[in-house]
């Protein structure tokens, strides 16, 4: 999912850059590192690569089919670093080229699929790739890329007060999860392929054992992007909380805004309010980017 | 194919796209940003950006019907949530979503089709975008086709074989579109090997040369203050609050 420019308010795409700018920066220093060894040509090649793996349908039932998404398949081959710059490059070609995604939202989309998706679908495998549950832990990085970036994405649309009925916001969660599956098995699929052509063609993951570390930083990152969600669909809950204990006269003044004239209100505190909550998510999920980025750089260190 | 169009016309010669690249992006953001930040976005606003716009198409000398339907690529997803806010009776949120993300992409639109490709990634880079995203984009772009024609005719033969006839459990059907994903993946790599090498041979370091030497000139800088100015008339005097 694209977000275009348009639809997220100030405070959401401008946070929303505000991280994927130092996020980005701090991925193509540790890509430019390991940049020898032709990694340029080849990060550029693998983004061609999975623009046309979109021509490549899987059969999924019911006639229907979906093809990969590529963030997870690219950090197991080509390691996160190096997978955040060639997603990062697909968007900025999409935006620029395809009109498909905004610029002003660039930051947004980037920060969802490019960072929080790569590091979602990398973390699985960094943990348990070496481990009898490898095969389970390729599927769950699928999953997660996909699952953790469209739930950043609809959270960021609904602070910026795009309407969503609570049926609507269900029935896309099931859409997500259905989507990340699908996801998940065409990544284990070609992972699986790959293997049988080229067993080197797949980064060696990480020594067994810190899988304690790995499920922290999973249910973090899971916590960061599924809780924004609901936090960011708070303020309604709140509202029918407070009816139902009987509060609602005195309530009415702290939470009647409906989003029918956020627009108006834009200019007064209740932005604020609506944006808070995700800039502190976006912040959680940054730091927590940061940290796994600094300990997978620590162990490739003590690996090399 | 849109790209190959858009190729042409971004090496069209016009007063715009005679501009420089930084300018250009200069000029983007400031529009997207006035854009982003009108509320409430009155019809004044919109015509006023809608005229900046139209006065950019006559600038570039690019072709009116061409920009206004292929700009029109974002609507289906506005659509969706415009369709959204209207079942939830706001109507105003819905018009300000189309109009907005329209605008947006037939301003992006008018920038990509009055520069070339390599100067605007160019400026990008002299804008301070890593130069290594800048390289991998530039990469990207230029082996598209290439690796896009391999599927298609990795399609096509796997069509000639019976593929779309054949009665095989969906299990074989999966493994085998993963096969041909996979063939596709080594196909790329033995492709970037020899892209690698070739560069190498020819002196390649890790960032394309420039072969031109933007220099921005006292025009681009005059250009940016009248658009500067024109926004501001439009955000403030039309539109917004």
């Amino acid at each position: 999912m694209h977000i275009p420019d348009g639809f997220l308010s100030t405070p959401v795409w401008a946070a929303a850059g505000a991280v994927s700018v130092p996020g980005v920066a701090f991925f193509a220093r540790r890509a430019g590192d390991a940049a020898g060894d032709g990694r340029i040509p080849l990060m550029g090649v693998m983004g061609a690569f999975v623009f046309a793996a979109q021509m490549i349908n899987f059969p999924v039932g019911i006639g229907t089919s979906g093809h990969l998404v590529g963030g997870a398949l690219l950090a197991v081959t080509l390691g996160p670093a190096a997978a955040c710059m060639v997603m990062t490059a697909i968007l900025a070609v999409q935006a620029l080229l395809f009109q498909d995604g905004g610029v002003l939202a660039l930051g947004a989309n980037v920060f969802n699929m490019g960072i929080a998706g790569v590091v979602a679908g990398y973390l699985p495998y960094r943990y348990w790739g070496q481990t009898r549950f490898r095969r389970p832990a390729i599927f769950l990085g699928g999953f997660l890329s996909v699952f953790v970036s469209a739930c950043l994405a609809m959270t960021q649309l609904m602070l910026s007060g795009v309407a969503m009925p609570g049926p609507v916001l269900g029935v896309s969660l099931g859409l997500f999860a259905v989507s990340a599956a699908i996801e998940g098995g065409i990544t284990l699929a070609v992972t699986g392929a790959l293997e049988r052509l080229n067993s080197n063609w797949l980064r060696s993951a990480g020594k067994a054992g810190n899988s304690g570390m790995g499920a922290i930083l999973i249910a973090a990152i899971l916590l960061a992007s599924v809780g924004a969600l609901f936090a960011s669909a708070l303020p309604d809950g709140l509202e029918k909380l407070s009816e139902e204990l009987g509060i609602a006269g005195r309530a009415a003044s702290l939470f009647q805004t409906p989003l029918a004239d956020y627009e108006a209100s834009f200019a007064g505190q209740d932005w604020l309010r609506k944006a808070l909550p995700g800039v502190l998510g976006l912040a959680a999920v940054y730091l927590v980017c940061v940290l796994a980025g600094r300990l997978i750089s620590r162990r490739a260190l003590h690996r090399s | 194919m849109h790209y190959i169009v858009l190729d042409r016309l971004s090496r069209q010669s016009s007063y715009l796209h005679g501009l420089d690249a930084r300018c250009k992006i200069a000029a983007l953001i400031l529009f997207l940003v006035a854009v982003a930040t009108t509320l409430p976005l009155g019809a004044g606003a919109v015509v006023g950006y809608a005229f900046l716009l139209a006065a950019g198409v006559l600038l570039a000398r690019l072709p009116p019907a061409w920009m206004l339907t292929r700009s029109a690529a974002v609507l289906p997803f506005t659509m969706a949530f415009a369709t959204m806010s209207v079942v939830t009776g706001n109507i105003q949120h819905a018009v300000t979503l189309v109009a907005k993300s329209y605008l947006s992409s037939f301003a992006v639109l008018l920038v990509v089709a009055s520069t070339p490709l390599p100067a605007l990634l160019d400026g990008f880079g002299r804008l301070g975008v890593p130069v290594i995203l800048v390289t991998v984009i530039q990469f990207l772009y230029r082996y598209l086709f290439v690796i896009t024609d391999e599927a298609r005719r990795m399609w096509l033969a796997a069509q000639l074989r019976g593929s779309a006839l054949s009665r095989q459990p969906r299990s074989e059907k999966v493994a085998a579109a993963a096969g041909s994903l996979a063939v596709l993946f080594a196909r790329s790599l033995e492709k970037a090997e020899s892209i690698h090498l070739a560069m190498t041979a020819r002196g390649f370091s890790g960032r394309m040369p420039a072969l031109v030497h933007p220099r921005a000139t006292a025009g681009d800088a005059l250009f940016l203050l009248a658009l500067a100015a024109l926004l501001w008339l439009v955000r403030f005097r039309l539109g917004g609050t």
